[in-house]
């Protein structure tokens, strides 16, 4: 059976332009935006150095981080349980002292990352940048 | 000028497609580069860190992800601790670092964990670096506000969290 000469040459563009809407439409739907990442640094000192009294000058900054009641943790300074603005404050007078004053953060085992980041960062937010992170 | 009659009326496809093969090859590369690290890690803020290029960080820098959560989303109480796409323990994360400390020397370390993890994973972490002459470790956070935007998981999480009085 001959072929039957076409009539329109002209390709059909009409499905391909479907398949690359759809293509479009997947790959905006699926594509995650990423996040602008920062990052804390901090000091880890040695575990074999155990006790931490010896090289702690008077000035040190002790912050401890414990499991508390609700998933974000708690924050203490100065023995006492402070909200994270609560921080903030304690350590933008520490800051106007000095910007050097080392930081230790003591964390419990059973407390969540979440709090160490928050403390990290109010440390960051005050220019207090010689952080120790201590695990106990 | 009158135009030219067209002597061959079909359109030319071959650039198009040209394009079409193009976009196809970009969006599986980066999907894949995306796909490579954990996805169910959720960074705490940290808006007030050193905004993170990943473009330059040296190319000696170690990540090392903790995530909090299986695939599913159940809890892990011991963390899944992972290097590249490949769960590691400690101990092998020991190696790894005293390995490429006498390669390259001091290398930064980025530690990328979800901030539900306990503690005790981090330290663990931590412990292998410091054991191996690494004391600086960073801690990955994401710079922009994204918890508080309602609907986000994290925020959900915590929600759900407090409703129940945890």
């Amino acid at each position: 059976m001959a072929r039957k000469p076409q009539e329109n040459p002209a390709l059909d563009m009409t499905p391909m332009i479907d398949v690359v809407f759809e293509l479009i439409i997947f790959f905006v739907v699926t594509i995650k935006q990423e996040d602008t990442l920062s990052k804390l640094n901090a000091n880890r000192p040695a575990p074999a150095s155990g006790s931490s009294s010896s090289n702690e000058s008077d000035t040190t900054v002790t912050i401890e981080i414990g499991r508390g009641h609700d998933a974000n943790g708690v924050l203490v300074y100065n023995k006492r349980e402070v909200r994270r603005s609560e921080l903030d404050q304690n350590l933008r007078e520490v800051a106007r002292t000095s910007t050097k004053t080392p930081i230790i953060i003591k964390c419990t085992m059973d407390s969540p990352h979440k709090a160490l980041v928050d403390a990290l960062d109010i440390c960051y937010k005050n220019n207090l940048f010689s952080v120790s992170i201590f695990s106990m | 000028m009158a135009r030219k009659a067209q002597e061959n009326p079909a359109l030319d496809m071959t650039p198009m497609i040209d394009v079409v093969f193009e976009l196809i090859i970009f969006f599986v590369v980066t999907l894949t580069e995306a796909q490579r690290k954990d996805e169910t890690i959720e960074l705490e803020d940290g808006r007030h860190g050193i905004v993170l290029v990943p473009e330059e960080l040296p190319p000696t820098h170690l990540q090392i992800d903790i995530a909090s959560r299986d695939k599913r989303g159940k809890r892990l109480p011991r963390g899944r601790i992972s290097m590249g796409d490949r769960e590691i323990t400690p101990d092998e994360i020991g190696r790894r670092v005293k390995e490429r400390m006498r390669k390259v020397g001091e290398f930064p370390v980025l530690i990328r964990a979800d901030y539900d993890v306990r503690h005790e994973v981090v330290a663990r972490v931590m412990d292998a670096c410091t054991a191996n002459g690494i004391w600086k470790i960073s801690f990955m956070a994401t710079a922009e506000d994204k918890r508080s935007k309602p609907g986000h998981p994290a925020r959900k999480h915590l929600d759900a969290l407090k409703r129940r009085g945890r």
